[in-house]
């Protein structure tokens, strides 16, 4: 501790450095120059790791026609995990942007010979290279392969959502201007609103002016008036059916009347029946008769053919029997 | 090295204002070239020198290591809990952890890290150093043959180096794993995402750009307030002037160190 100097002063002592010693100076100091150069070694080996440097890659080439958004470092993305890093972008010789990317071997087997690549630009966020593998059987893509790439903007909307939005604030400006329709029918609506609330009503507003509406009040009245002498009437005519001296009774002694009218025609239609039985005697017996009259018929005609016959004969036998020789001239 | 401190000390008397204030930074450039030149240089480390430099680096780092990373712990907890719940609600939770490497790792650490060790050890340094260069001390070490600036400014300047960088080595580590923390709790699940995200932002111009701030923040905060101390820069020498114009002009290359990172990194 030679080199110290005197600490005489207040600023000298307020020194983080003091005249105290301290106990195994040279071990501590050793260990805390060991402590931070492991933490920076760490640091150093963790940064490197992070980075990828020890991890065996194969390369990508993506071929598209513009770079915009692309910049270096930036992650190559399958279903969301970041599988590849961007290493270089550079101009080819017929004017295409190549993209060369980094693929980690371990994650490699997600592409395949049929994978499709994407480069979108989002609205939110940066630029991102997608990789989409829908036939996992497929052969894997190899070392050093080059595909192009999808581009998709969607920024590149934005025109057109401006004029389609322009359009519409246009309209809506069109609809709300002081001779615009809607505002028109807004008015009408509020006029139709003070009529509804006026003494008329809806009736008012249906009818379009007050004569009519009073017209309807007026009919209304009567319709009252004319049900109310309806209910008189049917009263009356209760009466006039079910009272003592009513319709009902009446009709109930006609329907008696009825009952015996009918009995009595039920014992006469019986003697009918009986008559008709007679009747029907008569037609069989008839019946026996006329075949009997056929025979009697038949018997007749086979004499009058023997009468026939016997009078051919007489008139051939008899001699004043017409000459029916035919003579020649 | 003495002729030339002796023409700056006269032209800082004697010259207009602009001029002293050229002299003021050549004198701290000057002094910082000739402490890496002395620590390179395998004369300057005598034993004397090299005691004071074990007891130097041990004394400003170890004393102040452990309540800085406490204070680093929380302050990162706070920030990152802030990020990921705003993050959160707007729907952008998949920025929020680069957010919070970039904003506390990059940032925010070195630069406290560097202020801490200024308040707590390089400014009061600087402001002991020049106490001795008044109390005749530096006189009486010049007469036994002893370099004052070998063997008082040099372990100063090199311990207050060693402090920042191991400060802010220890609170990036401890803000990196609290912040992983916070984030996936007590799981080793997200790990592998966490370094991606990590290797994502640490792409080797970032590295460079946090290793160089990291080193300049350190050497400003080291170099300034001893050349401030041990030289007059400006005024007449007092311990006031010293300090206070030690701390002026390290928080004035602190903000133009930052200011040029921000640019490296994000222009």
């Amino acid at each position: 501790m030679a080199m110290q100097p005197e600490l005489d002063t207040p600023v000298q002592n307020s020194e983080p450095t003091t005249a105290r010693p301290v106990r195994h100076l040279e071990l501590k100091a050793a260990l805390l120059l060991v402590f931070t150069a492991l933490l920076v070694a760490g640091s150093a080996f963790y940064l490197l790791y992070a980075r990828g440097v020890f991890e065996p890659t194969q390369r990508l080439v993506l071929l598209t026609d513009d770079s915009e958004g692309v910049v270096i470092g930036m992650d190559m993305t399958f279903s969301g995990f970041p599988i590849g890093r961007v290493r270089r972008v550079e101009l080819a010789e017929t004017g295409n942007v190549r993209i060369v990317v980094d693929v980690a071997q371990k994650d490699a087997h997600w592409l395949r010979t049929t994978s499709v690549f994407t480069l979108v630009r989002g609205l939110v966020g940066g630029t991102t290279i997608r990789a989409f593998s829908g036939i996992l059987t497929d052969p894997a893509l190899p070392d050093g392969a080059e595909r192009p790439v999808l581009r998709g903007d969607a920024t590149a909307e934005l025109p057109r959502v401006l004029a389609s939005a322009k359009e519409v604030l246009e309209n809506l400006g069109a609809m709300t201007s002081q001779d615009a329709a809607l505002r028109a029918s807004l008015a009408n609506l509020q006029d139709l609103t003070q009529k509804l609330k006026g003494p008329r009503g809806a009736l008012g507003v249906a009818f379009g002016n007050d004569a009519d509406a009073a017209k309807l009040v007026a009919a209304l009245d009567r319709t009252n008036a004319l049900l109310a002498r309806a209910d008189t009437l049917a009263a009356k005519a209760e009466t006039q059916v079910f009272g003592p001296q009513g319709v009902m009774h009446e009709a109930q002694a006609t329907v008696a009347q009825l009952g015996s009218l009918l009995s009595e025609t039920r014992d006469s239609l019986k003697k009918v029946d009986a008559v008709l039985l007679e009747a029907q005697g008569i037609g069989a017996n008839v019946r026996g008769a006329t075949g009997d009259l056929g025979s009697l018929r038949g018997e007749v005609e086979v004499n009058l053919r023997k009468i026939e016959g016997m009078i051919n004969e007489l008139n051939r036998k008899w001699p004043l029997a017409r000459d029916t020789e035919v003579k020649l001239p | 090295m003495t002729g030339v401190s002796t023409g700056l000390q006269q032209l800082s008397r004697t010259g207009s204002a602009p001029l002293r204030w050229l002299a003021g930074w050549w004198r701290i450039v000057y002094f910082g070239a000739s402490l890496l030149v002395l620590a390179l240089s395998p004369s300057s480390w005598r034993r004397e020198v090299r005691q004071a430099l074990m007891r130097h680096l041990y004394l400003d780092t170890a004393p102040i290591l452990w309540w800085f990373t406490m204070l680093c712990a929380l302050l990162t907890l706070v920030i990152t809990r802030i990020v990921v719940v705003t993050a959160l609600s707007y729907g952008l939770s998949r920025y929020a952890l680069e957010m919070v490497i970039r904003v506390l790792v990059l940032e925010l650490i070195p630069l406290t890290a560097a202020l801490f060790v200024a308040l707590r050890c390089t400014i009061p340094n600087g402001a002991a150093l020049a106490e001795m260069r008044r109390t005749g001390q530096f006189d009486a070490l010049l007469r036994r043959g002893m370099d004052p600036v070998v063997t008082q400014a040099l372990p100063r300047a090199l311990a207050g180096i060693f402090a920042t960088i191991t400060l802010a080595a220890l609170s990036c580590v401890v803000a990196l794993v609290l912040a992983y923390l916070a984030v996936y709790g007590w799981t080793l699940a997200g790990a592998p995402a966490y370094t991606h995200v990590f290797g994502h932002v640490f792409n080797p111009a970032v590295s460079l750009i946090f290793v160089l701030k990291t080193l300049f923040f350190s050497l400003a905060v080291s170099i300034i307030p001893m050349a401030s101390g041990l030289y007059d820069v400006e005024g007449d020498g007092s311990r006031e002037s010293a300090a206070l114009q030690g701390l002026v002009r390290m928080f004035a290359v602190l903000l133009v160190l930052e200011a040029a990172c921000l640019a490296g990194n994000y222009s």
